[in-house]
């Protein structure tokens, strides 16, 4: 009965709609409230309807920090579940057993848009204090096709929403909109092939009626790139590759006679951010393929590990900085680049910062692309003393050599065919975002605190195939890995706070004005004070946490909702390092929690 | 060259020579090597994605590296059916290839060694457990479809998956291609 009366605003409301479409005879145009209708204006000033959360990463500039203060340091000890939803996409498909969950809900007017690894897209009423399935989209992505080539899971980490479309991707390679009101499907496009080793896990990032796509597959021998689709016209505006072609700048950091380039990696599965006060795209470059054996490949490999920025009307490629030249360790830099402006002598300096696999944390002039500071936010680096003040490059690094070989007793390489490195291939931070309070000027890294070890494979040309794995070799897990939450002084470019957790962070962050949220993959979900990091509250989801937490309001009061279902790659390729973390199930399911 | 491989696992060498000292021997096999009337490996290929050997040696059974390490070749491989009959129950020490067999190492010895005896040598456990009759069938389907197979090919990927998916499209020649999939090589550009 209580059930049935919550309902009765929508459903008369979908009636209605129905009529109107049998009516009119047309699906395409379904009226939408222009109060529902997303566009650049509200994109870019989000802060102004803090209660929804219409970015992937929050805003533009990647923080994740709501205002929202309902729940804080004082009573956040009463967080409780309010609901919970259970969703499906666990299957298998290709190499994978199962899938998982390591999306960012998007929370608009009380409406909830989360996606299953495979791409199905939920949306779901949050009104009247529980959840309730309004539609499901089912891509029906091609599992063994796709999950073949998926080195790292089942993954699809969110939509964006534009006009009134919701827009996501499918580890198949395409580009989706689907009507918000109805769940069918407007239009889609492929952007990205399979059959070239190519899927897509990331979110799309909305800029002025584009939808902004980025690749995985580096081990798979693509060649890396980032696309712009008008969501009008459903047209590709440009597609920038992150290798460049013959001819192009940057080609020379390609040395080799074996075309390496070609199949040189540089994926971009991470969304990016959007400076608009530049029309700047701001996006992270993965690894150079093979990962492991960099002298297939001599040279510094641009754009691989690299912050890229680019002209978001044309795709030009205005500025790069590299973390990892001729990278021997599969340290890549897809992490988003989170735009910060601080207070600095000749007026605010404007940076994008990034915690990159490799270990440091960088500040970098977005205006320019030059470095500012850097510093190691794990416990343990092995593979160079640090960095340059300077130019923050690697000290090691030699740019007359070919072969970098940084701290070459540690160093994979077709001498040292076995090695330990420090983090580990899985980096200090993988994908898993870090927030930003810019009121207090904290950057919360959610870290693996790692070593492993690599074996070295020497390529050849020929042993390149496509929908092969391309890796020059592969890891172990030999050390138990952990984790961490690091707090970043942006204003200093020092560690303020470091909280040591027993498994490494596969979820991300959210922040508040004074609490902080993250999860552990042994299922915890947790608040911990915004300073000293204390933890405050925690739950246990019996699952295991592997997305990152967000909050929203709906009837005006004030939620956190976390997707829970461990996926990915740890669960298939790095779970010896955590043997505890083997007792996890496979599972799907949303929390939603509220004082 | 996978040889090379062994001396991070020495009791491997043990094994090749006593060949089968566990409990699940060829004996306990011995009669079910009549054919029916269906390819008798069907039961072999069903349990090849059951057990999830797919996601380690790929549908082909080339494996590969990547993060995995390498999952040995098994169109390469040399072992006998007895062998690999072993290999699944017993996994390898040492390596990543687990062990298929309900109680391996525990109420049934694996290369003469329990759970203590082999330490850190002690093999992953596979996602499922097959009974004694679902490795053979394995093996058989590995021997029959797999081993000695050169580049997998299009028809061999389309009676792997009989399916709809485009899983198998990459294998396929210039001529059996529609125009648009030149790209498809991975290498094209
Ligand atoms: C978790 C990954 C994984 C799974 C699942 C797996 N294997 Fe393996 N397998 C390996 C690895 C790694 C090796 C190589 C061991 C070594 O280095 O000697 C291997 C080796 C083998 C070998 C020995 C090949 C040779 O020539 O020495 C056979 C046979 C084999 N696997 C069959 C199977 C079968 C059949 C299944 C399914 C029942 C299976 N494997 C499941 C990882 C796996």
């Amino acid at each position: 009965m209580e059930r049935f009366s919550g309902h009765t605003r929508i459903s008369a409301r979908a009636r209605l709609l129905a009529i109107a479409v049998t009516a009119a005879g047309m699906a395409a145009a379904l009226p939408t409230s222009a109060a529902d209708e997303v566009n650049q204006e509200r994109l870019l000033n989000v802060e102004k309807e803090p209660g929804n959360w219409l970015h992937h990463h929050q805003n533009y500039s990647a923080h994740r920090f709501s205002t929202l203060k309902e729940i804080n340091r004082d009573n956040v000890k009463n967080l409780k579940v309010a609901w919970t939803l259970h969703l499906g996409g666990i299957e298998g498909g290709g190499i994978w057993s199962h899938g998982g969950l390591e999306g960012t809900p998007i929370a608009e007017n009380g409406f909830l848009y989360v996606t299953d690894g495979w791409g199905s897209v939920y949306k779901i009423d949050a009104h009247g204090g529980r959840g309730v399935l309004v539609w499901k989209m089912d891509p029906k992505t091609d599992r063994d096709w796709a999950g073949a080539v998926a080195c790292c899971g089942v993954d699809n980490r969110g939509v964006a929403l534009w006009g009134d479309l919701v827009i996501s991707h499918t580890l198949d390679g395409r580009l989706i909109a689907t009507n918000k009101e109805t769940g069918q499907v407007a239009w889609q496009r492929t952007v990205a092939d399979p059959d070239k080793g190519e899927t897509i896990t990331g979110a799309p990032l909305i800029v002025k009626n584009m939808a902004i796509t980025g690749v995985a597959g580096a081990e798979y021998g693509i060649r890396g790139w980032i696309a712009a689709t008008d969501l009008t016209t459903q047209k590709e505006v440009w597609r920038t590759y992150t290798i460049p072609g013959k001819g192009e700048p940057g080609i020379e950091t390609w040395k080799d006679s074996n075309n390496a380039a070609a199949a040189g990696g540089g994926s971009t599965w991470v969304t990016g951010t959007y400076d608009p006060a530049t029309d700047t795209i701001i996006w992270g470059i993965g690894n150079p393929g093979p990962d492991w054996d960099s002298a297939y490949r001599p040279g510094d490999n641009l754009y691989t590990d690299s912050s890229l920025a680019l002209d978001a009307t044309t795709g030009k490629i205005k500025w790069h900085f590299q973390h990892t030249p001729n990278d021997p360790y599969d340290y890549d830099s897809v992490a988003e680049n989170v735009l910060v402006d601080i207070p600095g002598p000749g007026g605010p300096q404007k940076l994008a910062l990034e915690a990159d696999r490799n270990g440091f944390a960088y500040a970098i002039d977005r205006t320019n692309g030059k470095f500012v500071w850097g510093l190691p936010f794990v416990k343990k680096v092995t593979w160079t003393k640090g960095l340059d003040p300077e130019s923050g490059k690697p000290i090691e690094y030699d740019p007359n050599k070919a072969v970098q070989t940084y701290i070459a007793s540690v160093t994979p390489s077709r001498t040292n065919m076995e090695t330990d490195i420090c983090p580990g291939n899985m980096g200090g931070k993988n994908w898993p975002p870090t927030a930003y309070n810019p009121d207090l000027k904290l950057w919360y890294i959610p870290v693996i605190e790692s070593c492993n070890r690599i074996k070295v494979e020497v390529m050849t040309p020929d042993k390149l195939k496509p929908r092969e794995f391309w890796t020059g070799g592969g890891p172990s897990q030999p050390f138990r890995i952990t984790g961490s939450v690091t707090a970043i002084d942006v204003t200093t470019g020092k560690i303020a706070q470091k909280m040591e957790t027993p498994f490494p962070n596969l979820g991300g962050m959210l922040a508040t004005p004074d609490l902080v949220f993250t999860g552990q993959p042994s299922g915890e979900v947790m608040a911990l004070d915004a300073k000293s990091l204390q933890k405050l509250w925690e739950f246990n989801t019996g699952g295991g946490v592997n997305a990152p937490p967000m909050t929203f309001t709906v009837d005006g009061k004030q939620y956190v909702a976390i997707l829970v279902g461990l996926g990915g790659a740890w669960d298939k390729w790095f779970i010896d390092s955590t043997p505890e973390l083997k007792k996890i199930q496979p599972g799907s399911m949303l929390y939603v929690f509220a004082l | 060259m996978f040889f090379s491989r062994f001396p991070a696992a020495p009791s491997m060498l043990l094994v090749s020579v006593v060949a089968l000292n566990f409990s699940i021997g060829t004996t306990a096999f011995g009669q079910s090597a009549q054919a029916p009337a269906s390819d008798p490996t069907n039961a072999g290929k069903a349990v090849f994605s059951k057990a999830n050997c797919v996601g380690c040696h790929k549908w082909h059974g080339n494996g590969g590296g990547g993060y995995g390490g390498d999952a040995l070749s098994l169109r390469k491989t040399e072992l006998t059916r007895d062998q690999i009959i072993e290999i699944v129950g017993c996994g390898r020490p040492g390596t990543g290839m687990p062990f298929f067999m309900r109680g391996a190492y525990d109420e049934v010895k694996c290369h003469g060694m329990n759970r203590q005896d082999a330490g850190a040598q002690m093999p992953p456990e596979g996602g499922t457990f097959l009974r004694p009759k679902d490795i053979e069938a394995v093996a058989d389907y590995v021997i029959a479809h797999i081993k000695g197979a050169g580049e997998p090919t299009y028809a061999e990927c389309a009676a792997f998956f009989s399916s709809t998916s485009r899983v198998c499209d990459v294998y396929k020649t210039p001529a059996q291609k529609p125009d648009d999939a030149t790209a498809s090589t991975g290498k094209g550009q």
